[in-house]
């Protein structure tokens, strides 16, 4: 069993926007052996509205309602918008059967603005993704056009204000410092981190069980399907680490939701 | 059968590697099931004199010589490369070149690489490209942060038609895949498959359809990365198992010159 927590459908349902489709997702889902994907539709840069918010979670329960036993959703928000975004994650949980919360790099995770929205998904359980990555400086961070890209630390100290929070911090593997978000988890029980993105450096998946517990950490892929895969399979882990990693975790996570 | 066109032995200053000794590397192609691996020195890329990581290198491998085919780093820029290249050829018994133009800071289409690179034809040394050794965004601040351009690379290879270029480790090929209407990459450039991805954007069908099956061969990256991520790529790779074959070991054994792999 692999439940992919980090994973993202095509912009438009069965349209080739990304040069692929659902269809082409769950063809490679299938090719690898993955059960179920984690799926949002988030806005990368900028401040979006509610307006192209809620499109993005509508193209979302698209996917969920084209695939209903493989692609589960996240509703994305942007936490700038307090009570609305409170109410778009209502809506996409509790009326369009969404699992989580998905945020971006609308605002940095030790941000005040980001609390209410926390508070919320501490109060249903659901877990929160949160892009996230460690730019080798603030100067590139501005250059990869995220200036407010949350890393270890931002959403260490969030899970600090907010201890019942279910927070994942997002592609460890996804560019950036894996080591600096890694060493500063360590000490912070609610966050977990997703193995999912591009890198496939020998030992990540390996550091995060050191650091952090296997029971902390989460198989995704990001749409790095065969990288995603192919590093929880490569890692020296046991294999009960590998089934904690690969869907037990995220399992467990999902049985907490109180909605 | 599979042979591995890209590993490494040696010290990365910026991260710790694990099983990046001649002895270490061998266990992982053991696990992986890799038969053979072309492996360069990272100490060389670092050290103004690369010839003595060559000789490390050498030296270190010994044991495993029917395994591990060395390939020299040279710095073009640096003084007696000619002397060294002979020496890495007729004593060490390296065949090929790894070359680093962003570490060493020079290009491909400079005076100093068209003297090696004619000299690594009339060698019939294949010359391989590493675009980066990790990936930029993460880079140590000591460490270069961008990769080799690969429309550089294209150009050299237009210009030097004798030599072979093997580009490794590189995750997007829009140069050589989207020159829609411009002329097919010349027949000179090979590319190791190890971060394209046989689903989704199908880069890896992507480069067969743009070079053939005949110029694409198989590289893991170790012991930077794990293995198994490339293998998984070969397994679900939608092509017929005569091409797998072709990527897995017989273009490169033809590269190289390997009797039956």
């Amino acid at each position: 069993m692999k439940i992919d927590v980090h994973c993202h459908v095509a912009k438009r349902a069965n349209r080739a926007s990304r040069g692929w489709t659902n269809a082409d997702l769950i063809e490679a889902a299938d090719k690898l052996g993955i059960d179920k994907l984690l799926c949002s539709t988030p806005v990368s840069r900028g401040q979006p509205t509610m307006k192209m918010v809620r499109e993005c979670n509508d193209i979302t329960y698209e996917a969920m309602k084209e695939y209903p036993d493989r692609i589960l959703g996240y509703a994305f928000v942007n936490p700038g918008y307090f009570t609305e975004a409170i109410e778009e994650v209502e809506r996409c949980i509790n009326e369009l059967g969404m699992i989580g919360i998905k945020l971006y790099n609308q605002y940095r995770a030790d941000e005040p603005v980001v609390l209410p929205l926390i508070r919320k998904a501490a109060e249903m359980q659901v877990p929160v993704l949160w892009h996230a990555g460690h730019p080798p400086s603030p100067e590139e961070a501005l250059r990869w056009g995220q200036p407010r890209i949350s890393d270890g630390v931002h959403i260490a100290a969030l899970a600090r204000k907010v201890p019942d929070a279910i927070l994942i911090n997002g592609h460890i593997g996804g560019g950036g410092d894996w080591e600096w978000s890694i060493k500063a988890l360590k000490n912070v029980p609610n966050v977990y981190v997703d193995t999912s993105g591009s890198v496939v450096d020998e030992g990540i998946v390996e550091m995060c069980v050191k650091y952090l517990g296997a029971e902390r950490v989460l198989f995704g892929t990001d749409l790095s399907m065969e990288a995603g895969v192919g590093k929880i399979l490569g890692a020296d882990l046991t294999d009960e680490q590998r089934e904690l990693i690969f869907w037990k975790n995220i399992d467990g996570i999902l049985r907490r939701r109180k909605v | 059968m599979i042979i591995d066109a890209s590993t490494y032995i040696g010290h990365w200053p910026f991260r710790r590697l694990r099983h990046n000794t001649a002895e270490g590397l061998i266990s992982l192609m053991d696990r992986n099931g890799i038969d053979k691996a072309v492996v360069s020195s990272i100490n060389a890329v670092f050290y103004k004199n690369c010839q003595e990581g060559n000789e490390e290198l050498a030296e270190e491998i010994e044991p495993y010589r029917d395994r591990l085919i060395p390939f020299a780093t040279l710095n073009p820029k640096y003084v007696a490369w000619r002397e060294d290249l002979e020496r890495c050829v007729e004593d060490l018994g390296m065949r090929g070149l790894r070359l680093y133009p962003v570490y060493h800071k020079y290009g491909l289409l400079e005076r100093e690489s068209s003297e090696l690179l004619r000299e690594a034809a009339r060698m019939r040394l294949p010359v391989e490209l590493p675009v980066t050794l990790v990936d930029p965004r993460q880079h140590h601040w000591l460490d270069v942060d961008t990769g080799l351009p690969l429309n550089q690379v294209l150009e050299a290879a237009n210009r030097y038609r004798e030599n072979v270029f093997i580009i490794l480790n590189a995750k997007t090929v829009s140069p050589i895949i989207e020159r829609k209407g411009a002329a097919a990459p010349p027949r000179n450039v090979y590319v190791e498959m190890s971060r394209l991805s046989a689903v989704l954007n199908k880069s890896i069908q992507a480069v067969i359809s743009r070079l053939g099956v005949e110029r694409v061969v198989f590289g893991t990256g170790m012991p930077f990365h794990y293995a198994k991520p490339a293998l998984l790529k070969m397994e679900i790779l939608d092509i017929k198992e005569e091409e797998k074959e072709a990527i897995y070991w017989k273009n490169m054994a033809e590269l190289l010159g390997l009797q039956g792999g």
